[in-house]
C-alpha cells in the first residue's frame, strides 16, 4: 500500500493533468490511460442503509426519500439511536387490582414496550413525549410537513397555468394557418377581442373549463401584523441547553425545530455504492458487489494493479547546484513481465491527440442519430498542462530494466538479490531498487519544496480481447494478448531544498 | 398526442433544485415542500486537509474544482441520484458574478452532464411561493441584503437594492460586543459566533434601540454564560444579545440601512406599483429568522416613511407582510421547487446541446440579451 497517514511522497500525473497518489487512481484497460476520480463518471449503483446493512431497491429508496425505515439517528448528536425495551404494566391490570378482582391472569403479564435511546448523549424518545411502541422496529409516528398542503395548492395552480400556456401556444400556432374569413368580424371593427368582451361583461373566460385550479386558487394574504418578540424575552433566563443549534435545526429541513423539546428521531439517511465509468470509452472502471456487507468489487481497474509503482526509499538532502543520491523502488504489480525505462519528462512522446476510432457500433449509432448534432467534446476542462515546476532533475540510466511478474509465493523469500551494478541496488521478486542521481540547479532558492519529475516507459500486456472488427474475428481463435508501450510521469517529493 | 405526452412526463426524471448559498446550500427535488438537505457550503479538501468553502476561490480553476467537489457531495452523499441526464434548477441571485455562473454552467454541463439547467433568480422564485402578482422581496442572507420588486413576474431591475447588511455584519458586530463584554479579544471562530447568535441574540424593539443610542440604560435582558471548550465561559450580556443586529438598522447620511433600502426600492418603482408593493412585502433569507427582526423592520418602515426624504415622495402608509409556505432559509428554494415542477424544467431550461454549441448563458446585464427585438441593432447584425 501507499502511505495511509503520511503525505503522498509520490504523485502520478493523471491523463487529465491532476496529481494524485497511485492509490486514488484508476487504469482504463480499454483506453490504456490512467484516470482519476476527477475525470471519470460516477454513478449510483445501489442504495443501502449503513447501519442495518439492508439493501433497498432504488425505486423503494425514492419512495422513502432515501431514508431507512428501521434505523434512526439522534436528533441531538447525530449518533445512531438504539432501541431499548422496558416492561410496562398494562393499565387494565392496575384497574383490576384496584377492583380486587383476579379475572384474567394473562392481562397481568407485563408487556414489553420499546423506546429509542442514544448511547452517546443519553437523549431518549421519551424526552420529547413520543409514546413507547409495542413493536421493536418501525411504527414510530411520522410527522408531516406543515407547509405541504399549501405547497400542493401552489403546485396545482402553477401546473394549471403551465398547461394553459401550452394550450394557448398550440392554439396560436393553429390560428396562424387558419384562413381568415372575408367578412369583417367584431374584432376588426372595434379592436375588441372575444376574451376582452367577456371580461368586460364580467363573464368567466371562455377556456376556463380546465382551470378550476386557477379559479379556486387563493393568493397569499398579507397582514399588517408580524411576529412580535415574545413579551418575556427581556426578563426570561436563557437556557442554552433548551435551544437547538444550527446543525440540529438543519438536520430536519422540513421542521427546523428551534427548541430541544421538538426534536424528533431522524430516519437514517441511506448510503450508496457507486460504480465508476470511463468518460472516453464508457467502460466500467469499478463496479461494487451488490451485497452491502461486502467490500469487494466485481470490476476493479485500479492503477495500483496495472501501473508500476514507484516508492522513495531515501534521498540525500537536496542542495542547490549539487548532485544528491536518490533511492527508489519500482514494483511490477501485473502478472506479466514488464520492461521499464526511466526517461526525462521532456522525452515523452506527445500523446497523440484524440480519438482512436471508436467501435463500429458507436459510429453506427452516431450516424443513425443524424438529427442530433454531434456534441462537441464534453470531457471536462482539464487543468491541463499542470506544468509542475520541478526544482530538480533526475538523471535516469539509459538501460531498460526488466521486472518479473508478481509472484505471491516469492513474498515469503527474505533475502534480496544484490546486484553489483551501481544503478540497481537489489532485486527481489517483482521489485527492484535503484540508485539514481538528482541534479539541482544552482538558482533554486533554499527553503522551497524540492521535487523532481520522473517519466517511466513501461510495457503493458493487454489481456482484454479486442473489440470485434468489421470483418468479424475468426471464430475459435483466442486473440493474442497485445503488448503496449505506455508512459507515465511521477512527481517525487524530496523534502525541502536546504541552504 | 396527449397520451404520448403523458408518457414523456412520466419518463422525465424529477429535476433537482440547487440553491448554492454563501453559507448554506439547499438541495432537493422539484415538487417537494422542503429541500432534502441544508448543509454548509463547504467540502473536505483532501490536499489541504481542512473543510474548504465553495466561495473561497481566487482563480476560475479553483472555483471549478470547488464546485465539482461540492456537487459530488450533494449528489452522492445527500440526494443519492445520478446527476447525468437530469435537469437542474439553479436558484441564483440577480447579482451573482458572471464568473461564478459560467463556471457553474461548465461544471454542470460538462462535468456532470446534466441534460438541462434552468437559471432562475431568487426574487421571482420567492414571489412564486406567494402567488400574488406583485411582491417586494427582502432577502437577508449571509453576505448581502437584497431588495427586489417583482411586478407581474418581472423584476424591476432599476429599483434593485443590495447592501452588505446580513449575517456577516451581525457576526462582526457580535464579535466586537463580546470582546467588550469580556474585556479581552476573544478571537472566536465563526461557528461559535454563529451559535451564540442563533441561541441568544434577538432584535430589540425600535424604542429600546433608540434608548440605547441616546445613552439611557433600559433594563437589559438577562445575560448568558456561554460555555466554550478549553476556556472559561463567555459572558453574553443582555445589551449584546439585543444590539448584535444593530448594523442592519444603523442609519447615516448614506441612507443605506435595511429599512432605507426597502423604501428606496419602493420609491424607484413605477408609481402605480408602489402601494401594491408596500402591501405585499416578504422578508426572507436565513437571517430573517432571527427573533424580532421582521417586527423591527416593520416598525422602522412605518416610522421612516413619515420622515424626510420619504414623507414627501412616498405616499404609501400601510405596510403588509406575507408569510411564505416555507422556512425563511429555504424560501427561494421552495420557489424553485414549485417553478421546476410546474413547467420551467420542461420549456425554460437551457438544454445541454444548445450550451455545447454555444458556450454562453443569457444574462440580464448583457446587451445581447436585453436589447429589445425591434431595436435597429438586430437589423445591423443581419
Amino acid at each position: 500500500m501507499a502511505y495511509l497517514t503520511q503525505p503522498d511522497y509520490v504523485k502520478y500525473i493523471c491523463s487529465c493533468g491532476q496529481l494524485k497518489p497511485i492509490t486514488s487512481l484508476y487504469f482504463c484497460r480499454h483506453c490504456l490511460k490512467i484516470r482519476c476520480g476527477f475525470c471519470i463518471c460516477h454513478e449510483v449503483d445501489s442504495h443501502y442503509c449503513a447501519n442495518c446493512l439492508e439493501n433497498m431497491p432504488s425505486s423503494e429508496a425514492r419512495l422513502k426519500k432515501n431514508r431507512c425505515s428501521s434505523c434512526f439517528d439522534c436528533p441531538s448528536c447525530f449518533h445512531t439511536l438504539s432501541t431499548r425495551a422496558t416492561l410496562a404494566q398494562p393499565r387494565q391490570a392496575a384497574q383490576d387490582a384496584a377492583a380486587g378482582g383476579d379475572t384474567k391472569v394473562e392481562n397481568k403479564q407485563p408487556k414489553k414496550m420499546y423506546y429509542l435511546s442514544c448511547f452517546n448523549c443519553r437523549w431518549t424518545s421519551r424526552d420529547v413525549g413520543i409514546p413507547d411502541q409495542p413493536v421493536a422496529s418501525g411504527g414510530w409516528p411520522e410527522r408531516t410537513n406543515p407547509f405541504t398542503t399549501r405547497m400542493n395548492q401552489l403546485l396545482d395552480y402553477y401546473k394549471a397555468i403551465a398547461q394553459q400556456e401550452k394550450q394557448e401556444k398550440l392554439e396560436r400556432e393553429r390560428k396562424k394557418f387558419a384562413i381568415r374569413g372575408k367578412y369583417i368580424t367584431l374584432t376588426d371593427k372595434t379592436g375588441l377581442t372575444g376574451a376582452m368582451a367577456r371580461n368586460i361583461a364580467g363573464l368567466p373566460s371562455s377556456d376556463g373549463g380546465s382551470s378550476s385550479a386557477i379559479a379556486n386558487f387563493v393568493a397569499s394574504q398579507a397582514s399588517e401584523d408580524v411576529d412580535e418578540l415574545p413579551e418575556d424575552i427581556y426578563t426570561k433566563e436563557v437556557n442554552l441547553k433548551q435551544i437547538t443549534s444550527m446543525a440540529q435545526r438543519l438536520a430536519s429541513p422540513e421542521w427546523q425545530p428551534a427548541t430541544v423539546s421538538r426534536l424528533h428521531p431522524l430516519a437514517k439517511l441511506l448510503s450508496v455504492k457507486r460504480s465508476q465509468r470511463c468518460r472516453a470509452c464508457d467502460h466500467n472502471l469499478t463496479k461494487p458487489e451488490y451485497n452491502p456487507g461486502s467490500i469487494k468489487f466485481k470490476i476493479e481497474l485500479l492503477a495500483y494493479y496495472h501501473v508500476p509503482e514507484v516508492k522513495v526509499i531515501s534521498f540525500e538532502t537536496i542542495k542547490p547546484g549539487e548532485k544528491s543520491a536518490l533511492l527508489i523502488k519500482l514494483t511490477n504489480p501485473t502478472g506479466h513481465e514488464m520492461q521499464v525505462r526511466l526517461l526525462q519528462p521532456e522525452d515523452l512522446p506527445q500523446p497523440e491527440e484524440r480519438e482512436e476510432p471508436k467501435s463500429i457500433e458507436k459510429s453506427l449509432e452516431k450516424s443513425l442519430n443524424l438529427e442530433k448534432e454531434p456534441l462537441p467534446e464534453t470531457v471536462p476542462d482539464k487543468p491541463s498542462g499542470v506544468r509542475v515546476p520541478a526544482s530538480s532533475r533526475v538523471c535516469p540510466p539509459s538501460m531498460t530494466l526488466s521486472l518479473p511478474q508478481r509472484d505471491d509465493a516469492a513474498e515469503y523469500d527474505d533475502d534480496a538479490h544484490h546486484d553489483t551494478d551501481d544503478v540497481i541496488l537489489w532485486r527481489k521478486s517483482n521489485k527492484i531498487a535503484l540508485r539514481l542521481e538528482v541534479v539541482t540547479e544552482s538558482t533554486v532558492a533554499s527553503g522551497v519544496p524540492a521535487n523532481a519529475l520522473l517519466a517511466l516507459e513501461y510495457s503493458y500486456r493487454n489481456t482484454v480481447p479486442p473489440p470485434p472488427t468489421a470483418g468479424g474475428t475468426l471464430a475459435g481463435t483466442t486473440p493474442a494478448p497485445r503488448d503496449h508501450t505506455l508512459y507515465t510521469t511521477v512527481l517525487l517529493d524530496l523534502g525541502v531544498v536546504s541552504g | 398526442m396527449a397520451l404520448y405526452e403523458g408518457i414523456a412526463l412520466i419518463q422525465e426524471k424529477q429535476a433537482v433544485v440547487l440553491d448554492l448559498g454563501t453559507d448554506y446550500t439547499k438541495f432537493g427535488f422539484t415538487g417537494e415542500a422542503a429541500p432534502r438537505c441544508i448543509i454548509r457550503s463547504e467540502f473536505w479538501c483532501t490536499t489541504e486537509r481542512r473543510f474548504k468553502r465553495v466561495y473561497d476561490y481566487k482563480t476560475e480553476e479553483e472555483l471549478y474544482e470547488n464546485l465539482v467537489h461540492m456537487l459530488h457531495r450533494l449528489y452522492f452523499r445527500h440526494v443519492l441520484v445520478n446527476p447525468k441526464e437530469r435537469k437542474v434548477v439553479v436558484v441564483e441571485s440577480l447579482l451573482t458574478p458572471t464568473l461564478f455562473r459560467e463556471t457553474l454552467a461548465k461544471v454542470l454541463f460538462t462535468h456532470y452532464e446534466v441534460s438541462g439547467v434552468v437559471w432562475a433568480d431568487s426574487p421571482r422564485l420567492c414571489a412564486l411561493t406567494l402567488g400574488t402578482p406583485v411582491a417586494l422581496i427582502v432577502s437577508i442572507g449571509a453576505r448581502d441584503a437584497e431588495v427586489a420588486a417583482v411586478v407581474h413576474a418581472s423584476v424591476v431591475l432599476r429599483a434593485l437594492q443590495s447592501q452588505p447588511l446580513a449575517a456577516r455584519a451581525i457576526h462582526d458586530e457580535l464579535a466586537r460586543l463580546l470582546d467588550e463584554d469580556n474585556g479581552q479579544e476573544l478571537h472566536l471562530s465563526d461557528h461559535i459566533i454563529e451559535d451564540i447568535k442563533v441561541k441568544t441574540c434577538f432584535v430589540g424593539s425600535r424604542e429600546r434601540a433608540q434608548q440605547w443610542a441616546d445613552g439611557e440604560q433600559p433594563s437589559p435582558a438577562r445575560s448568558v454564560q456561554y460555555p466554550v471548550a478549553g476556556r472559561t465561559a463567555i459572558t453574553v450580556s443582555g445589551r449584546t444579545r439585543e444590539l448584535a443586529a444593530k448594523p442592519l438598522f444603523a442609519r447615516d447620511n448614506e441612507l443605506a440601512s435595511l429599512p432605507d433600502i426597502v423604501l428606496q426600492c419602493i420609491m424607484q418603482c413605477p408609481i402605480d406599483a408602489r402601494r401594491a408593493l408596500a402591501e405585499n412585502i416578504l422578508v426572507t433569507g436565513g437571517t430573517a429568522a432571527m427573533p424580532g427582526l421582521k417586527a423591527r423592520l416593520a416598525h422602522e418602515l412605518r416610522y421612516l416613511v413619515t420622515q424626510p426624504p420619504y414623507s414627501s415622495r412616498l405616499m404609501v402608509r400601510t405596510f403588509k407582510f406575507h408569510r411564505a409556505p416555507a422556512h425563511d432559509n429555504a424560501c427561494a428554494w421552495a420557489g424553485g421547487a414549485l417553478g421546476g415542477a410546474a413547467d420551467a424544467a420542461g420549456t425554460r431550461a437551457t438544454p445541454r446541446d444548445v450550451y455545447a454549441r454555444r458556450r454562453r448563458l443569457r444574462d440580464w446585464v448583457c446587451l445581447l440579451d436585453n436589447t429589445p427585438p425591434d431595436h435597429p441593432h438586430h437589423a445591423h447584425q443581419l
